[in-house]
């Protein structure tokens, strides 16, 4: 449960809402017996949509009960005419923005939304990203729909310059906005792509995203995103695999060898050449097993010279 | 003009010391009120609420308070044909309520009272080509469930049963600019799906492909002012976050970039001293779900009174230890 504050109640006042509950109570077991009833006799109808949807409306994350209404679409595919099931859908994706006006970060019901759209006759992802749009006006953070934003924007084939556009606009109107700042660096490669920058973005693109961080690091010092995205663009470097150091031992009958990168040596092997001659060798980690770590020990059978 | 911090102050009267034998009581109690209208509208999602409760329990060392042959029968009841476990009896099969049955049983060391075939098997089908995991059959794909399915095939060690590899790309495949993770590729970093990551990299001795430094930092700076930690840039404290960012944290081996003492202070001003038990933040309605998270979290800081937790399992240290499972890169369980 979330913020949801402990109050005193006086007796009166909890009485009062013991027998509101109690009201409830009777509807909502009246309601899912009722539903796993019809289901296990097979009656996936709109009455069904009906009951579910009354459990739902208050119970998002009762999963199930979103299992029920898929399975009574996928059934109405069969018995109904496309227009009719257009319609049908049309009324889900209604219920389903009444439900996410209620509770807007349950994942049953973001879920449910890309399930009608993927098998609804004729989808209008428009409105989809228009909905998307205004969720984020309500909370420019909710995750839930940035991630529906991205499913529509991959089924629809919205342009990434678009959505690009997007998050300046969102981030000019609030420098503080994680999630916008997060969206750009995913873009950003798509956009600007440049194989031979340590980035893979080209550098002119790193200049200005700079120039425009750092606006908002005048605006607010405090603020977390900016200083975030500021320190991605500042270090992006990939280091190569190579050795650091390697050191043979004849008295001990040991090679010890150290890497810039963990490494699982059995998986990529790394051979010994003694004399242009190859020696076998068995490697195993600092604590004598074979997973990854960066120093790697073997004791070859061969005899210095 | 800068956006003001969100945050909390703990109240004067705030509770100090913990408050074990309030906790194991309420947790204890909890169980029995069936007819209670909280008991019942929570019924989607029992098996991961006996899990809390449970668990807790065993933190603070009083399992035997609950009636282990009802648990047993519950948890069995709920496995399906196909071999996934509901979150109660004739609701549908789900991965969260199949770790959560796994877990619960594994607490007792009872899973044998599962069809661990069919479960596993069940488990597995649910991988995708791309290596992820979707819930159930309906194709919901989160790392949270990537992580569900390796957990729990760890604890029964049927990680044969999967591509481990491809499973690992695929949580790799939603690391984020800020050493981060989300719930799916192009998700925002989020300390549950985090911790999940995390996690799953820790089974399966991956962990050397985090970026610790960058991630530690991140994790870090989830701390304010009052001691709590939030989940998210920009976010409130709350006791659960705070234990999916303390233990990816423990995971990474960076628990001391964090003031264990301010959050220690914070976490004990969530208990509520009437009731027994946690709430997200101080002066809240309490639940089993934040009371789990609320003693983990203590255990990882280091209060001795609680029985050390593990926080990739986020369960009692000394079961970890019994099925020899190691969630650090040295594990050769993968
Ligand atoms: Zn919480």
């Amino acid at each position: 449960m979330h913020g949801r504050l402990k109050v005193k109640t006086t007796e009166e006042q909890q009485k009062a809402k013991q027998e509101e509950r109690a009201k409830k109570l009777k509807l909502y077991t009246a309601a899912t017996s009722k539903a796993f009833q019809k289901r296990k006799a097979g009656e996936l109808d709109t009455e069904l949509l009906e009951i579910t949807g009354q459990v739902l409306h208050v119970n998002p994350d009762f999963y199930t009960f979103w299992n029920i209404r898929k399975e009574t679409f996928l059934h109405l595919h069969d018995a109904k005419e496309s227009a009719e099931l257009q319609k049908l859908y049309r009324g889900e994706l209604d219920f389903l923005e009444m439900c996410l006006k209620v509770n807007p970060k349950s994942y049953g019901t973001w879920h449910h939304r890309s399930f009608v759209m993927d098998h609804m006759p004729q989808p209008d992802w428009a409105r989809e990203l228009e909905l998307c749009n205004l969720f984020l006006q309500f909370d420019e953070r909710n995750f839930h729909c940035w991630d529906y934003r991205r499913f529509v924007v991959k089924r629809s084939k919205v342009a990434a310059v678009e959505e690009f556009d997007f998050t300046t606009s969102k981030i000019s109107s609030n420098f503080s906005n994680f999630s916008s700042w997060h969206y750009r660096s995913k873009l950003l490669p798509i956009l600007h792509p440049d194989p031979t920058q340590p980035s893979g973005i080209a550098p002119h693109v790193i200049q200005s995203e700079f120039e425009l961080v750092q606006n908002g690091l005048y605006t607010d010092p405090d603020d977390q995103s900016n200083w975030f995205y500021h320190k991605w663009l500042l270090g992006r470097g990939e280091q190569n695999q190579r050795i650091n150091y390697a050191y043979i031992s004849c008295v001990k009958k040991q090679i010890l060898v150290s890497f810039t990168k963990a490494i699982k040596i059995g998986v990529a092997s790394c051979e010994v050449l003694l004399n242009k001659s190859k020696v076998n060798v068995t490697w195993t980690n600092q604590n004598g097993t074979s997973a990854f770590s960066t120093l790697w020990i073997s004791f070859p059978e061969f005899i210095c010279l | 003009m800068g956006t003001p911090v969100k945050d909390i102050t703990l109240p004067d009267n705030a509770p100090k010391t913990l408050l074990l034998q309030k906790h194991a009581d309420y947790i204890a109690a909890y169980g029995n009120k069936k007819d209670d209208y909280e008991y019942i509208m929570t019924e989607y999602l029992r098996m991961n609420g006996m899990y809390w409760g449970l668990t807790a329990l065993s933190l603070a060392g009083q399992l035997d308070r609950m009636d282990k042959k009802e648990v047993i029968s519950f948890a069995k009841s709920c496995q399906t044909e196909g071999g996934g476990v509901a979150c109660s009896v004739g609701h549908d099969p789900h991965m969260l309520s199949t770790l959560s049955a796994v877990q619960i049983l594994t607490l007792y060391d009872a899973v044998d009272n599962l069809n661990v075939e069919t479960l596993v098997s069940w488990v597995a089908g649910l991988q995708q080509d791309d290596g992820s995991f979707s819930g159930d059959k309906w194709g919901e794909v989160d790392t949270r469930f990537s992580f569900c399915a390796v957990a729990c095939l760890s604890l029964l060690g049927r990680l044969d049963a999967i591509n481990v590899d491809k499973a690992v790309d695929f949580v790799l495949s939603c690391m984020n600019f800020d050493g981060g993770f989300g719930c799916r590729p192009g998700s925002e970093s989020h300390s549950g799906q985090i911790y999940c990551c995390v996690g799953l990299l820790a089974i399966t001795g991956y962990l050397h492909k985090i970026n610790t430094d960058q991630l530690g930092w991140w994790l870090c700076e989830r701390q304010l002012p009052s001691g709590g930690l939030n989940g998210r840039p920009e976010k409130l404290p709350d006791v659960c976050y705070s234990w999916w960012v303390l233990a990816s944290m423990a995971a990474i081996g960076r628990l001391h970039w964090i003031d264990k003492d301010k959050l220690r202070a914070f976490m004990l001003a969530c208990q509520d001293e009437e009731t027994g038990g946690f709430a997200d933040r101080p002066g809240d309605m309490v639940d089993p779900f934040h009371t789990l998270f609320g003693l983990a979290g203590l255990s990882l800081l280091g209060d001795e009174s609680v029985q050390p937790v593990n926080p990739v399992y986020c369960m009692p240290e000394n079961i970890i230890r019994r099925l020899n499972l190691s969630t650090t890169d040295d594990a050769e369980n993968s």
